[in-house]
């Protein structure tokens, strides 16, 4: 999920609160298929992948492009995010509304995790799937962006719109591609949310916490260091709050919500370009400087 | 013997319609005009409005009930949110005989409300003035969010998930059908005037050009010497202390208070629905702002309540939602200034301004060095 969202802050600099929503579209693609033809959750994700990156790309197109070209500050851009944000909240409460009246399906406001998993050696298959796709996103993000054509036009415009548009690369077209690749893998992780943990119509716009901490940790302006933040962000709140509770009792457990902030906070006083910006530098440097075959090539000959 | 009367249009009571309606007015004008006070003015994009004004509320509602219990002398057992529901009753009855303890009990978790909102302010300026407003935005959203979840889990301040009943400290008013409610309009109503008087007065003074220099121009405003630092925090501790205010007078009006009420949905949206849709940086636009808000949200709910069987309840509230936020962005699209937009500050009255004028176009070469003239630069 952080993933989507450096995307989207590299392309337009904007902090977008609407990210927790396509999260939330994910969810409730996944109940639809479920609850109205029987479908497991994985059977939704192609559909999630593709409603996720419309929506975001009706965001970034509809809402935020042209806000920008009316000379709307930063600060009003956030505003408008936080107002789709809340603007989806609304039309998910309508929708599971309807899912009621039409369908009659219960509990669509807040419904408990979805059946649907497969499981493997007697572990539910989403503790497969999801670091498996988070492994396949990062690695297919790295090879898109350093070995072709149009991912080295994407950094690009990423990193000096200007430029790039003198080079004749057609920067809005990338940045719509860029959003709405971040929809889909937000959807994505949706639907692959909804197989683990209850959801609703607010998850999104509450998730939305944790996908600013893990984008923050990482520094706001690294893909690689958003899913290095996912992964730091998601494995402590799990390890500290089991901690914690075996330390001091159950009672510690309500704070597991806390600890993406507290860690946001520290991130953002001590060192605020996020992990990246650490001097481990000289191995993240070699990576980036490295290709993707050459990488290949170097851990093939390091295998002979 | 105050009484009010009953004027009842399509089933609807106007009278006690318009008194709720002006009571949410003033509070939401008053959480507005200090949101302004940060955002319109100061530049500090303040996305957790919700934390200030839940953690006024909270303190106010947790201390006042335990106060007045202890004092009336009504033992309880347990924790007195499990007990609220069976000694309410009792509580209220001793409290509306004794008005003076009521209105001393009130005033002291406004105070108290006041402070926490100023600790918790102060708290929040920390990062404030060090982080850029888009990070500052989101750590502020987060905070909130995680207040309400502390709210919610931690259930000796105000009975976790359930929320607790506040005991009636207007019972003393409670003469006739409806004066407890006229009263507490009062009472906020004051409030409301008095906050606006405060920061139209802080709006024109030196302090307010100097916060407009300090949003429109950081670098150039800490050159000419002004202590950014110390005066952003200024304005987000008063700011904040004015929203715990509020958010005791709604709880000591709704009588409870819980929290699943302070979602950023309800209680930090809204307010940049008003600065926007009003006019940012302008307090008339966000008086304006605040009642178009306060109207629409208090007639959908009336809706809400009159169309209780034919649509469900809580699709009135989505559609509140969507409403909402379609009208924050079209406003943002079409009208970014608002319905008034930000004037110059007015620091000189109409006549003397005009006396100026007259006094130059009689004596154009004369140099003045005139004191008046001095206190606009």
């Amino acid at each position: 999920m952080a993933i989507g969202l450096t995307l989207t802050y590299l392309t337009t600099k904007v902090p977008n609160f609407a990210y927790g929503s396509i999260v939330t579209i994910g969810i409730y693609s996944a109940l639809s298929f479920y609850s109205l033809y029987g479908i497991s959750p994985y059977g939704a994700l192609p559909v999630a992948f593709i409603l996720g990156s419309l929506t975001s790309a009706a965001i970034y197109l509809g809402i935020l492009r042209t806000l920008a070209r009316r000379g709307s500050s930063l600060v009003g851009l956030m505003i408008a995010t936080l107002a789709i944000d809340i603007a989806f909240v609304g039309i998910f409460g309508l929708y599971s509304d309807y899912l009621y009246t039409a369908h009659r399906v219960i509990y669509a406001t807040n419904f408990p995790q979805l059946p649907g998993d497969f499981s493997l050696f007697g572990v539910p298959g989403i503790a497969f799937a999801a670091p498996y796709s988070l492994a396949m996103i990062t690695l297919g993000l790295f090879a898109l962006l350093t070995e072709t054509k149009f991912g080295v036009a994407m950094r690009a415009s990423i990193e000096n719109p200007s430029l790039a548009r003198v080079l004749g690369i057609n920067v809005e077209a990338v940045y719509i591609f860029a959003w709405m690749l971040a929809g889909g893998f937000a959807a994505m992780s949706g639907a692959y949310y909804s197989l683990w943990l209850p959801g609703g119509i607010d998850v999104g716009s509450k998730l939305i916490v944790e996908i600013f901490a893990s984008s923050v940790l990482g520094g706001l302006a690294s893909i690689y260091g958003a899913a290095l933040g996912g992964v730091i962000i998601g494995a402590s709140e799990i390890l500290i709050t089991t901690a914690g509770v075996d330390v001091f009792g159950s009672s510690v457990g309500i704070y597991q919500k806390g600890i993406p902030l507290v860690f946001m906070i520290i991130t953002l006083l001590v060192l605020p370009q996020g992990l990246v910006s650490l001097k481990v530098g000289k191995a993240v440097r070699l990576i980036r400087t490295l290709t993707f075959a050459r990488l290949l090539k170097y851990l093939h000959l390091r295998g002979n | 013997m105050l009484s009010v009367p009953s004027v009842i249009i399509f089933g609807i009571d106007i009278v006690t319609f318009s008194v709720d309606l002006l009571v949410i007015y003033a509070i939401y004008l008053v959480v507005s005009l200090t949101l302004n006070l940060e955002a319109g003015y100061s530049g500090i994009p303040n996305f957790g409005k919700a934390m200030f004004v839940a953690g006024g509320a909270a303190v106010a509602g947790s201390v006042s009930g335990r106060l007045s219990a202890f004092i009336v002398g009504i033992n309880f057992s347990g924790d007195y949110s499990n007990s609220a529901p069976v000694i309410i009753n009792k509580l209220n009855a001793a409290l509306s005989l004794n008005p003076i303890l009521s209105v001393e009990i009130l005033l002291l978790g406004v105070a108290l409300a006041a402070g926490i909102g100023a600790a918790l302010g102060y708290l929040a300026s920390y990062p404030a003035i060090r982080l850029r407003e888009d990070y500052l935005g989101m750590l502020l959203l987060a905070s909130a969010q995680f207040f309400q979840i502390f709210l919610r889990s931690y259930p000796p301040v105000i009975g976790g998930v359930q929320g607790i009943e506040v005991p009636d400290f207007f019972g003393w008013a409670n003469t006739g059908p409806g004066a407890r409610d006229i009263v507490i309009l009062g009472v906020v109503i004051l409030f409301a005037v008095s906050v606006y008087i405060y920061c139209e007065r802080v709006a024109r003074s030196p302090l307010g050009r100097t916060l407009r220099a300090i949003r429109d121009n950081e670098v150039a405003s800490r050159a000419l010497g002004k202590d950014d630092v110390a005066i952003r925090k200024r304005v987000i501790v008063v700011a904040s202390a004015i929203s715990g205010m509020a958010g005791a007078l709604l709880t000591f009006y709704v009588e409870s208070v819980g929290p699943d009420t302070w979602s950023r949905q309800d209680w930090t949206f809204p307010f940049w629905v008003i600065i926007i849709l009003g006019g940012a940086a302008n307090n008339s636009g966000v008086a304006l702002g605040a009642f178009t808000y306060a109207f629409i949200l208090k007639t959908t709910d009336k809706a809400k309540f009159l169309l209780q069987g034919i649509l469900p309840s809580t699709t009135f509230n989505y559609l509140q939602y969507l409403t909402f936020a379609s009208l924050l962005v079209l406003v943002l699209a079409l009208r970014p200034e608002g319905i008034l937009p930000e004037k110059p500050s007015l620091t000189l009255k109409r006549q003397s301004v005009a006396a100026i004028i007259e006094t130059r176009a009689t004596a154009p070469h004369q140099k003045r060095e005139d004191s008046s003239l001095k206190e606009d630069g």
